[in-house]
């Protein structure tokens, strides 16, 4: 029988062997989840509102559940449900996605396959070989949602799928609004249930709390560094243009402005810092650098990229906007920086915004912004070329 | 959907960067290009890149600057030549000169003049601060505050903006200049511009004089309402110029009239009229109004056989460089125009002289003021100049006496012991006390002249007042010259 971490991961698989984009510290929280229900049903462990406590110490055979229930055995000190969840999250997400996906490939169900993006950026995939686990997982979590009577395995995986709220991506044909009520139903159902619906409805609740915990956190942290880019890219539109000084000798600003070696230097350094950006970008996108998308360390990175790329455009520039396709590309540059800016804004003011507008309309404003951010992008290298070459030409 | 509309941008704007590499590199309208705009005097021609830039976009950075400072020079070295050129490329090339060429390196046009730069360019197209004397004349035998004692404590900035120093031009500051005119009175009045004076009673044959019924024309260009009128009372007519002189082409013009008359042009260019009046159109492609008709203005790169580069037929469509349009016009003026005047009026003889009435009262002060609406030439109506021209057009002062628009802008010149219009409108506006030795000095002391042209504000009011500035050169050289015997050094 597959464990939870292997149930949940098939789930997260598509058709090109790479994953939904899941938020890594939903994901992370939902593999600390996973194992602590591994545990529960292999009656290891239990939990209460307050504790978790191990029941039986003997080996279950699996390496992974087995070094996890011995963490936690040695670690009396820790008795807080919560405070696991936190720990195996930040410390063994990773062990216990590597040794899940072992598994996996060991019994044929996925094979693991290397790829080089741009030949530099190694990246794995895992393609699926046999498809019948996944769709027999999916047949009982369509069977649940639909009406049957859940079994407290079901139940605890659709916890966890919630947990990392791909419930959408893996069945696209849902409505809505019929799929929230029965989650609420099973949700209820879950809290009158036996004792164990009960202790995998507590490790749920406490997954999503930390979760939103560790949410909140980066969206603030996301909501400030947005707030700042988005002022400084309008202060760009709106500052007027720093002078020179009208004196003999060098000066500062006609070393920034004027000169040509340090021109060449900030505007090279303002293209590094852009394709610094933009390769963070595709590296969420395309999983390079971090094993799901949406990671919160990579996303702040890109938003502070986006931060020194304005800081080195006012270097560059000194709030100038340039004339002809000068003008065009700061204006598309610009038109990057703003909508990312924004983007960042929407998404870190989400909870916020959600208590004066419709999440849809949230959703719409962030996809709007998106388009904006890859139209802008797009122009960027053709108008780049166009700018270099010229300076050099002429 | 928006996936797809991404390619397609990045697609259709990588295809626009080629089209644009190609139009740097082969040919093609570059005017998208230039990150600043040019200076007022080259923005007309700035669609001919090639006419400062060097021909090879390819070559290095000292080989483009080299071309671009020999570009400088083929068209500006005449005017710097004549104006004695204090800081000129041939002194400072002197191996001598060379403890300076890091300070300040004037064999260079671009040390000071840099093209596309709008923010940094002051007046004079300079593109360095204003206090640039400093860099050599601030210490060592050069210090000029230790080797002049009236020029202990001054500050460079005043060097070029009290009315004293010109980096290039000088003359006016002449010791020998200044001591030969000091104390001289003010001319008396009413003063009369000798040349002016020379040039209006220059006598005119009798011989070749033209009537009416002389004019060989078809039909329907001597029915046009005025012009014979206005042809037998210009110059033209008692010159014995005909019709056909103008409006036919030079090899059919010798043609029997009925022959030569089927070769006529309604309208013709400005060609015509240079055939005999070269020395004013040689003046006139100097001046801003006339520039882009310099022949110095690179040809477009697809036409020019010396590049080796010619484009193929099928591609000259689409790859063409811009040419040079062939006058002015006033909708492209950046200095105030009159609103109701016609932006694309152009520029050619016709524009100031009318085609057939050739008024020269008209094209000295008229002409220039229906395009040009500044405060200077809007107070010009109210000023004594503007009383002293109408009195002498009323003939109740003697001619030459009156001051138009073209008695300063463009004085009268002698050319092969004849007297000419300099029809370079610019030649002795820039630095202003150029205008002092071809046209002040007939009526004005040299003093007032130095004062008068150092007052911002009385300039804008066309000289009717006093000047409120005083420039000093005068005193300073006398002091100097009482203190050295020695001859002055220029």
């Amino acid at each position: 029988m597959l464990t939870f971490t292997e149930e949940l991961l098939l789930l997260l698989g598509d058709e090109e062997g790479l994953f939904l984009p899941v938020k890594e510290h939903a994901f992370e929280c939902a593999l600390a989840g996973a194992i602590l229900m591994d545990l529960a049903f292999a009656f290891r462990i239990d939990t209460d509102l307050q504790a978790l406590v191990v029941t039986d110490p003997t080996l279950t055979g699996n390496p992974m559940l087995d070094y996890v229930l011995a963490k936690i055995a040695a670690r009396k000190d820790i008795t807080d449900t919560p405070a696991w969840i936190r720990i195996l999250a930040t410390e063994d997400a990773v062990v216990i996605r590597e040794q899940a996906l072992d598994s996996l490939v060991e019994r044929r169900i996925l094979k693991r396959q290397h790829n080089r993006f741009l030949g530099v950026f190694r990246s794995a995939c895992y393609p699926t070989l046999d498809d019948r686990p996944v769709q027999a997982i999916k047949s009982r979590i369509e069977a649940v949602i639909s009406d049957d009577i859940p079994d407290p395995r079901d139940l605890a995986l659709i916890c966890l799928v919630d947990a990392c709220q791909i419930l959408p991506d893996l069945f696209p044909e849902w409505e809505a609004e019929s799929t929230d009520s029965r989650l609420d139903l099973l949700r209820r159902m879950d809290l009158i249930g036996r004792e164990l619906t009960g202790t995998i409805t507590e490790i749920q609740d406490r997954i999503i709390r930390a979760a939103r915990a560790q949410a909140e956190r980066f969206r603030k942290t996301l909501l400030s560094l947005a707030a700042v880019g988005s002022a400084t890219v309008i202060a760009t539109l709106l500052v007027p243009r720093i002078g020179v000084p009208d004196r003999w000798g060098p000066s500062l600003q006609g070393l920034l402005w004027f000169d040509g070696f340090w021109k060449q230097f900030s505007g090279y350094l303002l293209l590094a810092f852009s394709l610094a950006g933009l390769t963070v970008a595709v590296a969420i996108k395309k999983q390079l650098l971090a094993w799901v998308s949406g990671s919160h360390r990579w996303r702040l990175s890109h938003i502070v990229l986006g931060l020194g790329c304005v800081f080195i455009l006012f270097l560059h520039t000194g709030f100038r906007l340039g004339t002809n396709l000068d003008a065009v590309l700061m204006g598309s540059y610009l038109t990057v920086l703003l909508s990312g800016a924004l983007v960042g804004m929407v998404v870190g003011g989400a909870p916020r915004l959600l208590k004066q507008v419709s999440l849809h309309r949230i959703g719409t404003a962030r996809r709007t912004l998106l388009w904006v951010h890859g139209l802008a992008i797009c122009l960027l290298p053709a108008l780049l070329i166009v700018h270099v070459l010229s300076v050099y030409l002429y | 959907m928006v996936q797809r509309l991404m390619q397609a941008v990045l697609v259709v704007s990588l295809l626009g960067a080629v089209y644009m590499i190609v139009t740097m590199t082969v040919a093609g309208d570059r005017r998208l290009l230039p990150g600043g705009q040019t200076t007022d005097a080259h923005h007309q021609l700035e669609m001919a890149c090639e006419t400062c830039h060097g021909k090879s976009v390819f070559a290095g950075a000292e080989a483009a600057e080299k071309a671009l400072n020999k570009n400088c020079r083929q068209c500006h070295e005449d005017e710097l030549k004549a104006a004695r050129d204090s800081h000129s490329r041939k002194r400072f090339r002197n191996p001598r000169m060379a403890q300076y060429w890091d300070l300040l390196d004037a064999r260079r046009c671009t040390s000071c003049h840099i093209e596309h730069r709008p923010e940094i360019t002051r007046a004079g197209a300079v593109t360095v601060a204003m206090d640039f004397c400093v860099a050599c004349h601030s210490e060592g035998e050069q210090d000029i505050r230790t080797t002049r004692a009236s020029h202990a404590g001054l500050d460079f900035t005043t060097c070029a903006s009290a009315g004293c120093h010109n980096f290039h031009d000088n003359q006016a500051l002449f010791e020998d200049f200044l001591l030969a005119h000091a104390g001289r009175p003010e001319p008396v009045r009413p003063a009369v511009h000798a040349l002016s004076a020379r040039y209006l009673a220059r006598p005119v044959s009798a011989d070749k004089a033209l009537g009416r019924e002389d004019a060989v024309a078809p039909p329907h260009a001597l029915a046009e309402p005025g012009a014979l009128d206005h042809w037998v009372e210009s110059g033209h007519a008692p010159a014995g110029i005909n019709c056909t002189d103008c409006h036919v082409p030079r090899p059919a013009r010798d043609a029997p009239d009925t022959e030569a008359l089927t070769h006529w042009i309604d309208v013709p260019q400005m060609g015509v009229c240079m055939e005999c009046h070269k020395p004013q159109a040689r003046t006139f492609v100097l001046g801003r109004h006339g520039m882009r008709q310099h022949p110095r203005i690179a040809k477009p790169r697809n036409t020019d056989s010396e590049s080796g580069r010619a484009v193929p037929a099928w591609m000259v469509r689409w790859l063409r460089d811009p040419t040079v349009p062939a006058a002015m016009t006033v909708g492209e003026a950046r200095l105030p125009m009159h609103a109701d005047a016609d932006p694309s009026s152009s520029l050619g003889c016709s524009t100031c002289h009318r085609a057939h009435a050739l008024d020269m009262a008209r094209a000295a002060v008229n002409a220039c003021a229906s395009c040009h609406d500044d405060a200077h030439t809007r107070s010009y109506f109210d000023s004594p100049h503007h009383a002293l021209w109408l009195r002498e057009q009323a003939g109740e002062a003697p001619p030459g006496s009156g001051v138009s628009c073209a008695s300063c802008h463009m004085p009268k010149l002698e050319y092969r012991g004849q007297v000419r219009t300099n029809h370079n409108q610019n030649d002795n506006l820039r630095p202003n006390e150029k205008m002092i030795r071809s046209v002040c000095l007939d009526c004005h002391s040299l003093g007032f002249s130095l004062d008068a042209l150092a007052d911002a504000a009385l300039i804008r009011q066309n000289f009717a007042g006093r000047p409120r500035v005083h420039v000093p050169s005068i005193d300073w050289a006398i002091a100097r010259s009482l203190s050295n015997p020695e001859p002055p050094e220029n």
